[in-house]
């Protein structure tokens, strides 16, 4: 059978795609991968139209049984064939016995790695997508094996390198005021957009916890609601939260608005310990940047 | 009713800031309105909102706000069916400070003895306002006025399933381990979190 075994599935890795939409009014998440454009990209490279990869951290080591096309992008996590460094954000033609492996972090969080046509999986509320407190996708361990199609290319593809983002770069993320930003004062806002927030160790697939200077509302509990992509969420301690893939559906503390998405792919490749600032967007230029973004991935948003 | 921009792809529908019965069936009314509507990707109904993410590729933020007042206003006019059949669900639940690490400092926040607020929770008959926050995660209220207690300030990084507990004017028990803010005043081995259905009605059963 054709596909890669799993010798050491590392920190933390897992089955993502772009996530499982149109069931939030039972509390299934979105989920999905933390970062769409390394995803997007990873996918585009392999021209697929079905679609899956594995979302990765350090340490995944995994050997092929027949040749695969893969594609690697997202993550510098000294990618290795047969212990020999290769380049990524581009395909790889993979041999019967290849042992791939991401052994160090050098730069970003999550790596992804897409086969040729996708891991042959069944989906789950129309989705491959993982959620583990859901009980919902994959997450790998020693020994799993991952089917997928046998396939050969003699062309490689690669992201040219001013596609390729930067994840040292210092960040700032666009913020759409909204939801609860009535109960901010204006001086609260001026706080919030003038200071630096360090992401702490408590960050993870569901938001990346913040550390800086606390902000408070003048009210603290609201009616529970819906919460969109990218909510910044502010609890008592005043300490943002920025909700990502894997956030609750609802919730009830105030928000100050919603981290644009395309700014939310990269805070998840982002360094723990590493600072970013906020600034403010608006709905027209935000939905514009929005619109730009899916028409370049355009044929692959599955 | 108002309309707000919620996110760069979404919108959320305020209705009046009560939970009552009469606002939970206008936000299922808008619910059930909306749900069949192209480009509609998400809807998550809640208390007096309903969040409505949509495909941005079909509508920008001006084009689906008309269509959803159009919607809303053109049926107002018209009867809605919304049915009324809900189902009882009784919870077993251990009420103890051990299992319940809240429970003391619950009752005295709330100048009550810790039985007292055993009966006042166990007494009431909640209902479903909402389904979220996880899979089966049901939001029931009103909690007794003597009981309410305000979230953590900090939520807890774990949360054991089955927990019972409260945040302000809700109650809910969760049905999995989790990260939470909520104050735990019990447990339970109740495991059918998937019957849960808005508009239910759920009791607690103490168990001694």
């Amino acid at each position: 059978m054709s596909g890669f075994r799993i010798l050491n599935a590392g920190i933390f890795a897992t089955i993502q795609d772009r996530g499982r939409y149109g069931y939030t009014h039972l509390g299934v998440c979105h989920s999905g991968a933390m970062d769409e454009y390394a995803y997007l990209w990873g996918q585009m490279l392999l021209n697929n139209h079905t679609q899956n990869s594995i979302e990765l951290m350090t340490g995944l080591k995994l050997q092929a049984t027949a040749p695969i096309q893969i594609a690697i992008t997202g993550a510098n996590l000294s990618f290795k064939i047969n212990g020999i460094s290769k380049p990524i954000w581009q395909t790889h033609q993979i041999y019967n016995g290849d042992i791939l492996s991401f052994e160090k972090q050098l730069s970003g969080q999550r790596a992804y790695l897409c086969v040729q046509d996708g891991f042959i999986l069944e989906k789950k509320y129309g989705s491959y997508a993982t959620t583990l407190k859901e009980g919902l996708g994959i997450k790998l361990c020693r020994g799993d094996f991952l089917a997928c199609i046998s396939s050969s290319s003699s062309h490689k593809y690669r992201v040219k390198n001013s596609e390729i983002p930067n994840y040292q770069k210092p960040l700032i993320l666009r913020v759409l005021l909204s939801y609860q930003e009535a109960f901010f004062s204006p001086k609260m806002k001026e706080k919030f957009f003038d200071s630096s927030y360090e992401i702490t160790l408590q960050s993870d697939r569901m938001g990346y916890r913040l550390q800086g200077q606390a902000i408070t509302p003048n009210k603290t509990d609201i009616i529970s609601e819906g919460i969109a992509f990218g909510s910044i969420q502010i609890p008592q301690d005043g300490q943002p939260i920025v909700l990502l893939k894997e956030r609750q559906t609802i919730g009830g503390y105030p928000k100050i608005g919603t981290v644009l998405p395309i700014d939310c792919y990269k805070l998840a490749q982002a360094n723990i310990g590493s600072k970013i600032k906020f600034e403010v967007i608006n709905i027209a230029v935000a939905q514009k940047k929005l619109q730009d973004f899916n028409r370049y991935f355009r044929a692959y948003l599955i | 009713m108002t309309l707000e921009i919620s996110s760069v792809d979404s919108i959320i529908i305020y209705f009046e800031a009560s939970i009552s019965p009469k606002i939970l069936n206008q936000v299922q009314r808008a619910y059930k309105l909306l749900k069949p509507i192209e480009g509609i990707i998400d809807l998550t109904p809640s208390y007096n909102s309903l969040l409505i993410e949509y495909d941005i590729m079909l509508y920008d933020y001006q084009t689906i706000q008309k269509k959803i007042k159009e919607i809303l206003t053109q049926h107002s006019k018209t009867q809605s069916n919304i049915s009324n059949e809900n189902k009882l669900i009784k919870i077993p639940t251990h009420y103890n400070t051990i299992l319940g690490i809240d429970l003391e400092r619950v009752a005295k926040i709330n100048n009550l003895s810790i039985d007292e607020v055993i009966e006042l929770h166990s007494q009431t008959i909640y209902r479903v306002y909402a389904i979220g926050f996880m899979v089966g995660f049901a939001y029931l209220a009103t909690v007794p006025q003597q009981i309410i207690t305000s979230r953590l300030a900090t939520p807890r990084a774990k949360v054991p399933k089955g927990s019972v507990a409260i945040a302000e004017y809700q109650t809910a028990i969760y049905p999995q381990d989790s990260a939470g803010g909520w104050n735990i005043i019990g447990h339970t081995e109740f495991d059918d979190f998937e019957s849960f259905e808005v508009g239910d009605s759920v009791q607690f059963m103490r168990l001694r």
